[in-house]
């Protein structure tokens, strides 16, 4: 696909990182690695590759990543960009799908649901804590989703060069959607397949991570 | 008569009161901060020199004695103080963070300049 760029933080992926790469570019031209201060050879294993790589000096987390790709992307001669997980767990054609999604239906962002879609793996208690997520995010960004947790998202230009991206940790899901409201960005969900591996699995976020990330966003909701 | 415990909070609280007025730091730096230090030391000098007075603030406001109101206030001072670090401290990540992208940024830039 032409002109669209595929952005991917990278945070200690050395092991799958290069085959996520070499899949992904048979499809599109332009991808955007961040390597998140990885302590392992992620940043050797995307360098032998064609993709661009930006290497945040400390690990600032996924929401800081992510803006770091959008930020350097946003020089590329692109006009879609799409947010991708680096431990293979998102799926190609899903990608493809919405970005042709964001071009037909002119929405401003697409936004990958598993529970319109469907899981490989998923374990019960992830289900329930991703359930709690959903209703946890829907409850303090004020618009509704099936899915609030999903890092495959497919944007248009004007996003990208509008969005603000400040929550360093996984609470940047979250802040995105309050995004999404707050600049009336328009946007929809589309069904994607989620993949768990016990690579994937092994990577996912605690339940303690949670608790950190919901204090977080009730703060913010307070100070704003 | 003087007890020992009073001449030790005095010095303290006039120790204070002057390290803050004379420091140029970045914390000590806001006006506000200056003036609450100050404050807060004559509230301690007196405190100790004259308990009757807190006693008799604290029988106001309906506590039974000063040493009481003098730990609820201190309980809630430390609550603002802790939340007011964790901002600080959410801050100065804020700061070195966008620092450290402009960084990576630029580097990133330079890498691909090199490139073609």
């Amino acid at each position: 696909m032409d002109k669209v760029a595929i952005i991917i933080p990278v945070y200690n992926e050395s092991e799958v990182i290069h085959s996520v790469i070499e899949s992904v570019s048979k499809t599109f031209n332009y991808i955007v690695c961040v390597d998140d201060g990885s302590g392992d050879a992620s940043s050797e294993e995307i360098e032998k590759t064609d993709a661009y790589l930006i290497k945040h000096p400390i690990n600032m987390g996924q929401g800081a990543a992510l803006q770091t790709g959008i930020e350097f992307a946003r020089t590329l001669p692109v006009d879609y960009f799409v947010t991708f997980d680096a431990d293979g767990q998102h799926r190609l054609q899903d990608a493809v799908n919405m970005v042709k999604i964001l071009k037909s239906q002119k929405k401003d962002i697409v936004l990958g649901s598993r529970f319109l879609g469907s899981t490989i793996g998923m374990k019960k208690s992830k289900k329930l804590m991703l359930k709690l997520a959903i209703i946890f995010s829907n409850s303090t960004s004020g618009i509704k989703l099936t899915d609030t947790h999903n890092g495959l998202r497919a944007f248009n230009r004007m996003v990208a060069e509008t969005i603000q991206i400040t929550v360093p940790d996984m609470a940047h899901a979250s802040e995105i959607l309050e995004i999404i409201k707050k600049n009336n960005y328009t946007y929809t969900e589309v069904p994607v397949t989620i993949e768990y591996t016990d690579y994937s699995r092994a990577k996912g976020q605690g339940l303690v991570n949670a608790v950190n990330i919901g204090f977080d966003t009730i703060l913010r909701k307070i100070l704003k | 008569m003087i007890l020992i415990i009073q001449i030790l909070v005095v010095v303290i609280a006039v120790a204070v009161a002057l390290i803050s007025l004379v420091q140029r730091g970045t914390y000590f730096g806001k006006a506000w901060k200056k003036i609450f230090l100050v404050a807060l030391s004559v509230l301690m000098i007196v405190a100790v020199l004259f308990p009757n007075v807190t006693n008799g603030i604290a029988n106001m406001v309906g506590v039974g004695r000063g040493a009481d109101l003098l730990l609820y206030v201190t309980v809630l001072a430390f609550i603002v103080y802790a939340l007011n670090n964790y901002l600080n401290q959410q801050e100065q990540r804020d700061r070195l963070f966008r620092l450290a992208r402009r960084v990576a940024l630029m580097e990133a830039k330079e890498k691909n300049k090199a490139k073609k």
